[in-house]
């Protein structure tokens, strides 16, 4: 098992290091200048990139950044808040996100499981077709749809909620969001529990249970719902990091100054900003590239078979 | 039971809580952003909203009034030596946030600091515009920022020496650049953190920060009680929304959330159109004006074709601009056929627009077909060649009119000019400024804001080697007439500077440097509580000392 761990973590910091490479150079190839700047002299934009070290040669200019980037230094925007150091901004955006995100995973999670269980006992009933009906919306209607939906009813037509994002009122600016970045996650967990409920209800454990005389909540906890989750956490897996980043359209129409809409702003403004760019994508890797560190981990707990194969054994 | 009366417990809460929004605009204006806030160090700052965000917190040596002209802000008064060349300051009783009075050294401080950092406008500084003693040799041939031309004789008294007279320096002391600084404050800072919360920036001004972290998509302003000028500011607090999509905007409008927003000119018609809107709509002089640059020089494309200044104009006067603002921009824009556009630059003597005469250059710059034809025809013979084809590159983040704009000209250049092929290409504005400053293109369609109340704010611009001279183009008796207007012969009399400048305008459009389109004007929805906004077209777009909320 050690083994197996220290192989997954070298090779998770591995793919995050080529990421990282693999994104500064598609960044510093970019058309444009970093500097987009009408008043500022060709001199002293030249000052400027050779203050940044852009006139290096590209692996100089990669070493210097990631030594700077592994003390927790990501430099300072190119075309973005000038001056203000990058971890920063970042630390604040990301506060943001990971709790309107947070909530959004909580809220999807339980609901959709709760939808998902509901559906399984009642298979072929109203809600188990509410059930597919409702993913099926979930799943193809993008969260800002349904933001735009609930900010033109709740807060434009009842004036119930905030039309914007207020940090003084977070806890009413919360729910727009949250409900509408929750969705996705709601129709997939309710989903994949509903299928998985059916057919591990179906299976031959499930029936010897209940020829046992075991049955109701009973049975559905200890032997069906149990076995049924396992694949929807991996499910899980991806969507809470998707969450946790933010969702970027929705950040910037809500007006929350999270990390998607920083994401935007670094991408949409007068010029790409080079370091936020990089910033973000080394975070958004390492998020993804993390999570996916821990399924695999948790993989190897729950089946012996793939830390065998880890060490060389036989696949059969 | 018990569970029934939770239940209605729980009911109740969440609609207490939701009862709340009705109050949420209360006594504080919420004003939307287009872009976020870039920064508000005034040595960082470039662009407007920030701009009108540091103002509505500092105040300089002057500050606008509502028709942009320079009056006594933190300087109570002033004196001029009798060769115009020494400006002397009296400062008032004025305090920063932290209690520290405000002295004639925040001013040096920050000027000198404004020498040594790599400020875009440090430029307002040298002898093109602000002519401050020392300024070029500082900014360009590396010498002390300490020799600046600036002293503080005493803790209220600012003296500037200047190169040359500048007869509208006291309107650049309401630019954010010429703001002052506290030193003590500012030296106590980590690098970088200057501006970034309340914490970390001080006001003199109107209004205090009262929470904003760089990036933030909503921050808020609230009165400052110890402003010198306290007795004038009727509105307790500015809310502040960055909003990237004027639909979104107009729909917060119509919420009551924002009190008053931008919309594009394609929204301004069914607003028109709606009772409830109608009359809350504003059109307000943004002063960019929106013209086309030629590249002319012989490695240009083609062999350097555009060099040929019979080429330019014919493109120049293929161009019917009264339709390009009715049909696409649509905001009430001024259809513009002078290079320094109107409603900006007003004489000091006469108080006479210096663009009122838009038909000054019908002969080089109008709409009339068949002269375009002409001018063609002779290009045509001149450069042996029948047929023409261009590349004109545009902005596709620069505002959701531009794209249309520049459909319209390629229409009606290849409409209206045989021959002529005019390709589009759209990228993002960063790419675009680099293309021209490199050279890197034919024609672009581009735009051009006033910095300060003084047609040489355009003029400037066409000078041999000017950063912004993207046509690369060069006339001698140019540089010195324009040399003359800012360092020599015509400083210390305005009449003849004046004439001067129009002179120089006249270089730049019989040779056709540049083809100006239109003045972009910006459509505002002001709701009805809101009143006695200043907009203003150079330096703050939008001030707010003398508003009032209902």
């Amino acid at each position: 098992m050690k083994r197996y761990v220290i192989k997954r973590v070298l090779s998770a910091l591995l793919t995050l290091l080529l990421i990282t490479f693999l994104l500064f150079l598609l960044v510093r190839i970019m058309p444009g200048n970093p500097f987009p700047s009408e008043r500022m002299t060709a001199e002293a934009i030249e000052k400027k990139r050779a203050e940044m070290g852009l006139n290096d040669p590209i692996l100089v200019q990669f070493f210097h950044y990631m030594s700077k980037v592994l003390k927790g230094d990501f430099g300072k925007g190119t075309s973005l808040y000038y001056g203000a150091p990058i971890h920063t901004v970042l630390k604040k955006c990301l506060s943001n996100s990971f709790k309107i995100g947070g909530i959004a995973i909580l809220l999807g999670t339980f609901v959709g499981l709760l939808l998902g269980i509901v559906a399984a006992l009642n298979r072929d009933r109203f809600w188990d077709v509410f059930c597919s009906v409702f993913s099926i919306l979930g799943v193809c209607v993008p969260a800002y749809v349904f933001l735009i939906f609930l900010q033109y009813t709740f807060s434009y037509k009842l004036t119930l909620l905030p039309y914007f994002f207020d940090s003084t009122d977070f806890l009413r600016s919360t729910i727009i969001p949250s409900v509408s970045m929750s969705l996705f996650t709601m129709s997939t967990v309710a989903r994949f529990t509903r299928n998985e409920m059916v057919e591990v209800s179906d299976s031959d454990y499930v029936l010897l249970a209940e020829a046992k005389g075991m049955y109701g909540a009973k049975l559905i906890t200890r032997h069906v719902l149990r076995n049924a989750l396992i694949p929807v956490v991996t499910v899980l897996a991806p969507l809470v990091v998707d969450l946790l980043t933010g969702a970027l359209v929705v950040e910037k129409i809500y007006g929350i100054q999270g990390i998607g809409k920083l994401m935007v702003d670094a991408i949409s403004g007068e010029g790409i900003d080079y370091n936020y760019v990089l910033a973000l994508g080394i975070l958004y890797s390492a998020m993804y590239i993390g999570i996916m560190l821990v399924v695999d981990l948790l993989y190897g707990l729950l089946d012996p078979r793939i830390r065998i194969s880890a060490k060389g054994g036989d696949n059969g | 039971m018990k569970k029934f009366a939770a239940v209605l417990l729980a009911v109740a809460m969440v609609f207490s809580l939701c009862s709340i929004s009705a109050s949420a605009a209360g006594k504080y204006a919420g004003i939307m952003l287009g872009t976020n806030v870039m920064s508000l160090d005034t040595n960082l700052a470039t662009d407007g909203d920030s701009f009108e965000v540091i103002a509505d917190c500092i105040d300089g040596l002057t500050q606008m009034d509502a028709d942009g002209a320079a009056v006594p802000a933190l300087a109570e008064s002033w004196d001029i030596s009798d060769d115009g060349m020494t400006w002397t300051f009296h400062l008032r009783d004025a305090k920063w946030s932290n209690g520290d009075p405000v002295t004639a050294n925040d001013f040096a401080f920050a000027w000198k600091l404004a020498m040594t950092a790599n400020v875009e406008y440090g430029y307002m500084f040298d002898s093109s515009v602000g002519c401050v003693k020392n300024a070029d040799a500082i900014l360009y041939d590396g010498a002390d920022p300490d020799t600046l031309g600036v002293t503080a004789a005493d803790d209220k008294t600012l003296v500037v020496e200047l190169e040359a007279p500048v007869s509208f320096f006291a309107s650049l002391m309401y630019f954010p650049t010429f703001y002052p600084l506290n030193e003590a404050f500012y030296s106590s800072l980590d690098e970088g953190t200057y501006g970034t919360s309340p914490y970390t920036f001080l006001s003199n001004g109107a209004y205090l920060l009262e929470d904003y972290t760089p990036g933030a998509a909503s921050f808020t302003l609230v009165k400052n009680p110890d402003y010198w000028d306290a007795g004038r500011v009727n509105i307790e607090g500015l809310k502040y929304q960055v909003v990237g999509s004027s639909d979104n905007a107009l729909t917060a409008f119509r919420s009551g959330t924002l009190d008053l927003v931008s919309v594009s000119g394609s929204q301004v018609p069914a607003a028109q159109a709606d009772e409830k809107l109608a009359s809350n709509i504003k059109v307000t002089g943004a002063g960019y004006m929106w013209y086309l640059s030629f590249s002319q020089t012989e490695a240009n494309a083609n062999g350097g074709q555009l060099a040929n200044a019979n080429l330019r104009l014919a493109i120049t006067n293929a161009i019917d601009r009264e339709s390009l603002v009715e049909n696409y921009v649509m905001d009430g824009s001024i259809p513009t056929f002078t290079c320094v556009p109107p409603q900006f630059a007003a004489s000091a003597t006469t108080g006479e627009d210096f663009s009122a005469d838009q038909t000054r250059f019908a002969d080089v710059c109008s709409y009339d077909v068949e002269k375009a034809q002409a001018y063609l025809a002779a290009a045509k013979t001149e450069l042996g060649a029948d047929e023409f084809t261009f590349t004109m590159i545009y902005g596709n983040n620069e505002g959701d009119e531009v794209s249309k704009v520049a459909q319209a000209i390629k229409e009606e250049v290849e409409a209206n000019l045989p021959g002529v092929t005019l390709n589009l290409q759209a990228m993002s504005k960063a790419e675009r400024l680099d293309k021209m400053q490199n050279d890197n293109y034919d024609v672009a369609l581009t735009r051009w804001g006033p910095d300060y109340a003084d047609p040489m704010t355009y003029l400037g611009m066409w000078i041999t080697d000017n950063a912004n001279n993207y046509g690369f183009w060069s006339n001698a008796d140019y540089d010195q007439l324009i040399k003359d207007c800012t360092t020599g012969a015509y400083v210390t009399d305005y009449d003849a500077r004046w004439a001067a400048l129009y002179e120089a305008e006249t270089l730049v459009m019989n040779d056709a440097v540049i083809a100006p389109l239109y003045t972009k004007s910006q459509a505002n929805l002001i709701a009805d509580r809101f009143s006695g906004i200043e907009f203003h077209p150079v330096a703050l777009n939008r001030v707010y000392k003398n508003a009032t909320l209902g």
